[in-house]
């Protein structure tokens, strides 16, 4: 008499990211699971690069070379941008998980979102000049 | 032998109590209701666990019932009631007036009472209007309707009763000799039609009793008498607060959760399935309301509803009786195998179960006491979570 | 309530077991005061008989109309037509998640009771029990005698609007948690074991979605935080015991 459909289910994963209905917490969630897959898949990636390494020295330094321009950079500061985005996410959890500010949890994640943005900023203005 | 078998139509107060009452009897119960439980007037109860105050010059057999069954109540479902007490208060002088037939009435119907000066009163209540003039503190209580009913379900289910939900009855399967034998019911979770028979239908469907009996050519003197309540988003009271008059619109405020719930109105109306919600009754209870908790008029309003109570025999509104009647429609229609439970009041469901299944059983020539006075119920949560 | 009708389409997600899900649409004339569930029983009522849906107390004190109003978890019996769509617009209605459905916007909600009996959550609390944070609803804690119904009226509304409910099917969900927290581990020692696990407390990742859905203002958000910290000093003092 009941249906399958609407039941819980690890293959509903992708609601995780559905938009529909979302208040400051839901966001948060999503913002979350968004920059710990994009914070992996750069792991990943990261392991290939210092694979490099291993066809020796000069490979490793054309690669160098050939990541140096604004396009890598900006995909450098997407990696620093999930890293803080995600990190000040934690400690909103962390906080709130030991009784911190639970009942203001929406100024909580706004605070440190807004702390985050600035470091974020100010990286990419340095790694822009420099 | 096998058990005999009883459907009854309608899980409200009455069918989910004549249902604990047929198991425990020894009945093989099949309960048919077309929503789920409590979908009509019994989940838009108002919650007050009458102590028959209300009743008590007026319709003294109501009040009787009333404070007999309130007792019984706290005593086998405690889970679902708060037994706070109430108050009635009075404001004026013509209330003042009816406190002498109140305590009359009261002391012929063994309801105890005290009576409170303004200042105990205001000491046990705060939030009532301040310029009482007296007050009598009353065994009332309330209840949560929907948790009552599932009460009942749960119990009567764990000793074998059907619950059918969702399946409405379109026609009574009638025999040649005119006599009910069962029920044809369409289900309503899946469109489609299927016939159950029984050796007893029980028509506890309420202010709907009349369209069931229709379908077998029999009559119950019925009258479908909405009321309006309105919620508010503040709890200022811990007990029932009634004025002390004869029963009128708006008089009675009851705590519920965090709520306070103003009822009740009384009107007429055509279609049973859907009744609007009149805003000059929701604005009159706001009035009412405020007469006895000044509070109210500014508080939020949480919702606005209303039920619709099954009034018999003759009287207007408020002066029909609010008592309860059985009847077997062999008596009255010669129609046989049908039998048709309603009026009465959340407060006597389980009287108007143990007066259906006597009804009952002495048709069918079954021997078998009732036992639901004594046999407490168990969690309403075990409804949902026993297999049906 | 207001002069000024609305015309509104009432789109219904219906599903008979014996067909595919699909979307039903009623053009209704509503007034914007009234509220979704009014305009939900009135499709039954006029217009599509085999409607299911479940209601009972039409104020907010029995559970039993939570449903997805455009997309968010309401108690449809206090939810304003005008706080939800406006003049012209479809309003989606949807039965709540993370249930089985019985049928069209019914849901089997026998997985939340059986978790609220497994924690001890009750319905009547004696008031000295009870915790009230709103100080508007105060009331004399002298007088021990009260009781009251608890807040929770065991809607569904959180576990629906949970995304970590949504994949497991074993976590206990925000209700269930909120009535363990309700209880208080010092009160019923085996509860520790039932929520320190991984479809107890550890299963939140903190959305506080339940938080915002909640009809009743039981904030499980807050009560699943403070069942953590329990926990933790629990399992510590535990610990500090040992090995003294």
């Amino acid at each position: 008499m009941e249906t399958q459909r609407n039941r819980p289910s690890p293959s509903k994963f992708w609601s995780w990211f559905f938009p529909v209905g979302r208040q400051t917490g839901g966001w948060a969630y999503v913002l979350n699971r968004v920059t710990a897959l994009g914070l992996t898949f750069y792991l990943y990636l990261h392991l290939i690069i210092l694979s490099k390494l291993a066809q020796g020295p000069s490979a490793y330094d054309d690669f160098l070379a050939f990541i140096h321009n604004p396009v890598y950079t900006f995909g450098e500061l997407l990696v620093v941008a999930a890293a803080f985005l995600h990190g000040f996410n934690g400690i909103r959890i962390v906080l709130t998980t030991f009784g911190v500010s639970v009942t203001r949890q929406k100024q909580l994640f706004y605070g440190l979102m807004f702390i985050a943005i600035i470091i974020i900023l100010i990286f990419g203005i340095r790694m822009f000049t420099a | 032998m096998s058990k005999p078998h009883a459907i009854i139509i309608g899980a409200g107060f009455t069918g989910t109590a004549t249902a604990h009452d047929l198991a425990l009897r020894g009945f093989d119960v099949t309960v048919i209701e077309r929503g789920d439980l409590c979908n009509g007037t019994s989940g838009r109860t108002h919650g007050l666990l009458h102590s028959g105050g209300r009743y008590a010059v007026k319709d003294q057999e109501s009040a009787i019932e009333c404070i007999d069954e309130n007792n019984i109540l706290r005593k086998i479902v405690p889970q679902v009631i708060e037994p706070n007490g109430g108050l009635f208060i009075a404001l004026n002088e013509s209330d003042l007036q009816y406190g002498e037939a109140f305590i009359e009435g009261c002391e012929a119907c063994h309801i105890p009472l005290e009576e409170l000066k303004p200042g105990e009163a205001l000491r046990l209540e705060p939030n009532i209007n301040p310029k009482l003039l007296t007050a009598f503190l009353i065994p009332d209580g309330t209840f949560d309707p929907l948790r009552l009913a599932l009460s009942f379900a749960a119990t009567a289910k764990k000793n074998g009763a059907k619950f059918r939900t969702y399946t409405e009855v379109k026609s009574l399967i009638v025999d040649g000799k005119g006599n009910v034998v069962g029920v044809n019911v369409m289900d309503r979770r899946l469109n489609k039609s299927q016939e159950w028979r029984a050796d007893i239908v029980v028509n506890a469907t309420g202010a709907w009793a009349g369209e069931i009996t229709e379908m077998a050519g029999a009559h119950v003197p019925v009258k479908p008498t909405p009321g309006v309540m309105v919620a508010y988003e503040q709890r200022f009271i811990q007990r029932a607060i009634n004025r002390l008059n004869k029963p009128g619109d708006g008089d009675i405020v009851l705590p519920q959760r965090r709520m306070v719930v103003v009822g009740t109105t009384s009107f007429e109306i055509d279609n049973l399935d859907y009744v609007p919600v009149l805003e000059n009754h929701a604005k009159l209870m706001l009035e009412r309301g405020a007469e006895l908790i000044p509070a109210i008029a500014n508080a939020k309003m949480r919702g606005k509803y209303m039920a619709t109570r099954p009034l018999i025999g003759a009287g207007e509104g408020r002066s029909a009786a609010r008592t309860f009647k059985c009847y077997d429609h062999k008596e009255t229609d010669n129609v046989d195998g049908l039998v048709t439970i309603t009026g009465g009041k959340a407060t006597t469901l389980r009287a108007m179960a143990e007066k259906t299944a006597d009804v009952v059983c002495s048709k069918l020539g079954i021997k078998a006491a009732c036992m639901t006075k004594e046999v407490p119920l168990i969690s309403y949560r075990r409804y949902y979570t026993m297999p049906n | 309530m207001s002069e000024t009708k609305w015309n509104i389409i009432l789109k219904i997600y219906r599903q008979k077991e014996n067909e595919a899900p699909h979307y039903s649409e009623y053009k209704m004339e509503v007034d914007p005061d009234e509220y979704v569930l009014d305009a939900v029983e009135r499709v039954w009522a006029f217009m599509d008989r085999s409607l299911c849906f479940r209601h009972a107390c039409h104020h907010s004190t029995c559970g039993a109309c939570g449903m997805r109003v455009n997309g968010v978890e309401k108690l449809t019996c206090i939810t304003y037509i005008r706080d939800v769509t406006q003049d012209g617009a479809t309003l989606k209605v949807e039965p709540l998640r993370n249930f089985p459905v019985i049928s069209d916007l019914a849901v089997d909600m026998g997985s939340l009771y059986c978790r609220m009996d497994s924690v001890g959550a009750r319905p009547v609390l004696p008031v000295t029990e009870a915790e009230i944070e709103n100080p508007s609803n105060k009331w004399n804690p002298e007088d021990a005698k009260y009781i009251r119904l608890s807040d929770c009226i065991e809607c569904g509304l959180c576990i629906s609007a949970c995304p970590s409910a949504a994949t497991s099917s074993g976590y206990l969900g925000p209700a269930v948690l909120a009535g363990a927290q309700a209880n208080g581990l010092k009160h019923d020692p085996a509860l520790l074991e039932l929520v320190d696990s991984e479809d107890g407390v550890w299963r939140c990742h903190s959305a506080f979605e339940c938080t915002a859905v909640c009809p009743s203002f039981v904030d499980p958000a807050r009560r699943i935080m403070n069942l953590r910290t329990q926990i933790v000093s629990e399992r510590l003092s535990r610990l500090f015991r040992r090995k003294s």
